[in-house]
């Protein structure tokens, strides 16, 4: 996202008073504010309002004016505010908090990480920010990015087709007999009308021929329609084949993507934005070298061929009957785009109905409790009249029109008749020839209609591509230096300084410092959303740190080359994902060479052994979705099982006993202290008491690490610890 | 201010008990009206308001409607400007406060809602999955994009509809019967 907008000269000229002040960030803003009366004033902002930030002071550019200026070294907190529909930055100055400027939602994003930026600066911090998300609107056309860094219809298009080709490049002896199978059926669609035209002129009109010449002329006409449906049926056979592999290509590409891509790409976008990519886009891919591909070509040869040989006929009547296919185009056009819009009209009615009609029915408990059945009925009648009327609507225009549409693709036909009939009557022109003449102008005619609809599907097929493509050349933020190197790890983590936010300009952790020694147990304790998780991802490494470096034994993590690392790290998180499978396969998940003896003996210290056993197909029993019931607390065990077994160096739990009865915890806990015993732990639990083993607690609060100690040390303390224990107690006690 | 943030939280948890809890959970249920005899609010230089309400001033308040759409005027809420935002008390009618005081109130509120009215439809365009508007607003001309389908659009009665686009503004469309008849036709397509 773009956080540096260019100002003209002479709003440069304003913002820059002095050499050594440096314009670092500058965004529109899009709402005014008076000022003098210190209202908000209900009306859009022209072009050339901007927020600016220099290195020494925060302005509000209104055209060649600074309506709001500050210095930075007098400002305590610049901060972003979310207002309903609009935001505001505010700078606290002498403790007060005065307002800088406002703004639409259009660009709160980019707002705010200039208003960190300032922050940043007013505190005396010089680290200049930067955005890594994308734009919402092209820069260029202003549509809408459909999720991509790229436009579809500006600077897309042209790389996407580019890539698209080197894709098709592995299939080109397909696509090169489909081209030769739609050359030929192409040809002998156009040769059709010409024997045709010479049984007419030399058989029937002269009555010259017998039996035999009209058996032949059936014989090679039957001959070419049976070659030509072969040919079809062999055309659409390779493009399916075709779609689905190019289909698969991508999918397997995207799929193997998305599991090299760090967490932070998964967390800009929404799980089911991505199966979307993976399996919509790739069928829209399908679907189009499927329906549109072969048909397009073949075609485009048909109709070009046509028109050749028809202005060899007769260029006049050609020109006479060839007169209406634009008015023809643009009248197919708009009745296929309004038969769009109230078909679409009709959708957005029918899915009012369905949610209407789900809405109730799962709330039924509430509607008869209530004893609002006639209300809900009365509603629902309503809805269901509505629908019914927008159908019967359509479904009459489609009925009516339908056959007008036809009617005027068959137009050129009827002018080609009249012309050509009158030639044939002044003897200029045989009958033959005018059949086919005639022919060849349906063949103009026919395919107007459907590729009306052309721009459409291509345009749709570059937007899935785009998408597609986007995905695929994604670099991982997350990424092996060229100097990451497989290490053995002992246990030593170090926190140097570390701060990180998932988007930058809100920082979820601030200089964090911490040294754990190997072996040793660390309770991450703290309110919720206080940053416990986002640690344990950074040393897992499921993000990299903004700021400072996180060292295990020594090394920074990044210069570990990951899967090395990855293998040495065990985790047992609060939700147990147990994939399909079976469970022996879920305890080797990270481990699968491991021999049955292991299995066993990393499920007896998981306390897992004997409800594994007590089941009816013991290790082989299936689990997973819709698999076999386990409950919270054995998923738990199978998850510590498989943790034992990879052996790790270094153990994450992240509230791995909560939410459990207190017989399966009993059981668990023991499971655990067997797992963290010898192994650096980093455990969060919301429960104090689980932590009862570990060596240190950590507490974290307002973004940094609030006390370091011993259960005993942070009681004695009576700080924050204290208070969460007491609380804990207290709620016991209720 | 984090380390002020930290003393706070620490005072807080240090004290906990049961009385307390439930004296913050008695203040919570009750419904307090600030009235023009008990709260007094004053214009700040930075453009928010104070407020003076039981010999306690508030630096800057946060002013927030309980009824957005409905009644924009009435059960105006006072809150604490910080990020937990309590509330400190109810206004009932803006119009029962003295007129110089509802008008500061009315301010706050003009700053904290943007909600543009459409009052003309140009152009709507539908191009790949989204609309693109093109409409005249109580705040001037404005060009704006929603998601084609889903919730885009809402209606809130039959006539009245409130419009969200890709970037989180919302428009509202106060009276559709005030549309002429070919813009409704434009709209048609989302309602």
């Amino acid at each position: 996202m773009k956080l540096y907008y260019e100002l003209k000269e002479e709003q440069k000229r304003l913002v820059q008073s002095d050499p050594s002040e440096e314009l670092w960030y500058c965004v529109p803003l899009d709402l005014l504010y008076d000022r003098k009366n210190k209202v908000a004033e209900e009306k859009f902002a022209g072009k050339e309002q901007f927020i600016a930030v220099t290195t020494k002071r925060i302005l509000v550019l209104n055209g060649n004016e600074i309506s709001y200026e500050r210095n930075l070294a007098d400002c305590e907190e610049v901060k972003c505010e979310t207002m309903v529909g609009c935001g505001i930055v505010t700078a606290k100055v002498n403790g007060a908090a005065e307002l800088v400027a406002r703004f639409s939602m259009r660009h709160i994003e980019r707002v705010a990480y200039v208003a960190r930026g300032a922050d940043l600066l007013a505190k005396g911090d010089t680290e200049k920010i930067t955005s890594h998300e994308y734009e919402k609107y092209c820069e260029k056309c202003g549509r809408a990015l459909p999720g991509t860094s790229k436009c579809p219809k500006c600077d897309g298009k042209n790389v996407v087709i580019k890539k698209f080709t080197d894709l098709c490049g592995g299939y080109q002896w397909k696509l090169l007999g489909i081209s030769a199978i739609m050359l030929l059926s192409s040809a002998i669609s156009i040769l059709m009308p010409y024997v045709q035209k010479n049984f007419i002129d030399n058989v029937l009109a002269t009555k010259s021929g017998d039996m035999t010449d009209v058996a032949k002329f059936v014989g090679i006409m039957l001959a070419l329609t049976a070659v030509n449906v072969t040919l079809y049926i062999l055309k659409n056979w390779w493009c399916v084949l075709l779609g689905s592999q190019l289909s698969m290509d991508l999918r397997r590409k995207l799929y193997t993507k998305i599991q090299r891509l760090s967490m932070s790409f998964m967390n800009k976008r929404k799980p089911g934005e991505l199966m979307n990519r993976v399996s919509g886009d790739t069928s829209q891919i399908r679907r189009f070298m499927e329906e549109v591909f072969g048909g397009m070509l073949s075609a485009l040869i048909t109709m070009i061929a046509s028109l050749i040989i028809m202005i060899s006929i007769d260029a006049k009547m050609t020109l006479y009957s060839t007169s209406l296919i634009v008015l023809v185009f643009v009248i197919t056009r708009l009745y296929w785009s309004y038969i769009h819009k109230i078909f679409h009209r009709q959708w957005v009615k029918d899915d009012k109905l369905r949610s209407g009609l789900q809405d109730v029915i799962s709330g039924m408990r509430v509607v008869k409790s209530f004893g609002q059945e006639e209300a809900e009925v009365t509603k629902f009648k309503a809805l269901t009249a509505d629908f019914a009327q927008v159908q019967k609507k359509n479904e009459t225009f489609w009925a009516l029109f339908y056959p007008m549409l036809t009617f005027i693709m068959g137009v050129g036909s009827y002018i080609a008749i009249y012309f050509g009939g009158v030639d044939v009557l002044e003897g200029g022109m045989t009958v033959g020839t005018l059949m086919q003449f005639v022919t060849y102008t349906g063949y103009l005619y026919g395919p107007l209609g459907w590729m009306t609809h052309l721009p459409r599907s291509v345009m749709q097929m570059i937007t899935s591509l785009n998408r597609i493509y986007d995905v695929l050349d994604e670099e991982p933020a997350i990424k092996d230096g060229v100097e990451a190197k497989d290490v053995e790890i002992q246990g030593d983590v170090t926190f140097k300084d570390v701060t990180f936010g998932y988007n930058s300009y809100d920082p979820v952790l601030e200089h964090i410092d911490l040294e754990v020694k190997k072996g040793e147990m660390i309770g991450l304790v703290g309110a919720s959303g206080t940053g416990k998780s986002t640690m344990i991802n950074l040393i897992m490494r499921l993000y990299d740190v903004d700021r400072g470096a996180i060292l295990v034994d020594g090394v920074d993590v990044r210069e570990i080359k990951q899967e090395s690392f990855h293998d040495q790290i065990g985790v047992v998180l609060q939700e147990t994902f147990l994939f399909s499978g079976t469970i022996l396969n879920n305890i080797r998940f990270a481990n699968p060479k491991a021999t049955m003896e292991e299995v066993i003996r990393a499920a007896k210290a998981a306390n897992a052994h004997d409800f594994i056993v007590k089941t009816p197909d013991g290790y082989n029993t299936y689990v997973g979705e819709r698999g076999f019931n386990l409950s919270g607390g054995e998923r738990q065990r199978i998850a510590i099982a498989r943790a034992i077994l990879t052996n790790p160096r270094l153990l994450i739990l992240d509230e791995a006993t909560s939410a459990l009865d207190t017989e399966s915890e009993y059981l668990i806990q023991q499971a655990l202290d067997r797992l963290t015993e010898g192994r650096t732990t980093f455990a969060i639990a919301h429960r104090l008491s689980t932590l009862r083993n570990a060596d240190r607690l950590v507490v974290i609060d307002g973004h940094s690490i609030a006390e370091v100690g011993t259960h005993d040390e942070l009681m004695e303390k009576k700080g924050i610890y204290h208070g969460l224990v007491t609380a804990q107690l207290q709620m016991a006690k209720l | 201010m984090d380390e002020e943030m930290m003393q706070s939280n620490l005072l807080e948890l240090e004290e906990f008990d049961e009385e307390k809890m439930k004296a913050e959970s008695a203040d919570l249920l009750e419904l307090r009206y600030l009235t023009k005899e008990n709260a007094k609010f004053e214009r700040t230089p930075g453009g928010f308001v104070t407020l003076t309400y039981k010999d306690k001033t508030y630096d800057r308040v946060g002013v927030y409607r309980t009824f957005p759409v409905t009644m924009p005027e009435e059960f105006i809420s006072i809150r604490e400007a910080d990020e937990k935002a309590r509330e400190i008390g109810v206004i009932e009618k803006l119009s029962a406060l003295d007129p110089e005081q509802a008008k500061m109130l009315k301010e706050q509120l003009d700053l904290r809602y943007f909600t543009p009215e459409i009052t003309k439809i140009f152009d709507i365009k539908t191009e790949y999955g989204y609309g693109y508007f093109h409409v005249m607003t109580t705040y001037g001309e404005c060009r704006f994009t929603i998601h084609n389908g889903g919730s885009s659009v809402v209606s809130l009665t039959d006539t009245r509809i409130v419009i969200n686009d890709l970037d989180g503004n919302r428009f509202e469309v106060p009276d559709i019967m005030k549309l002429t008849v070919a813009e409704r036709k434009k709209l048609d397509l989302f309602i």
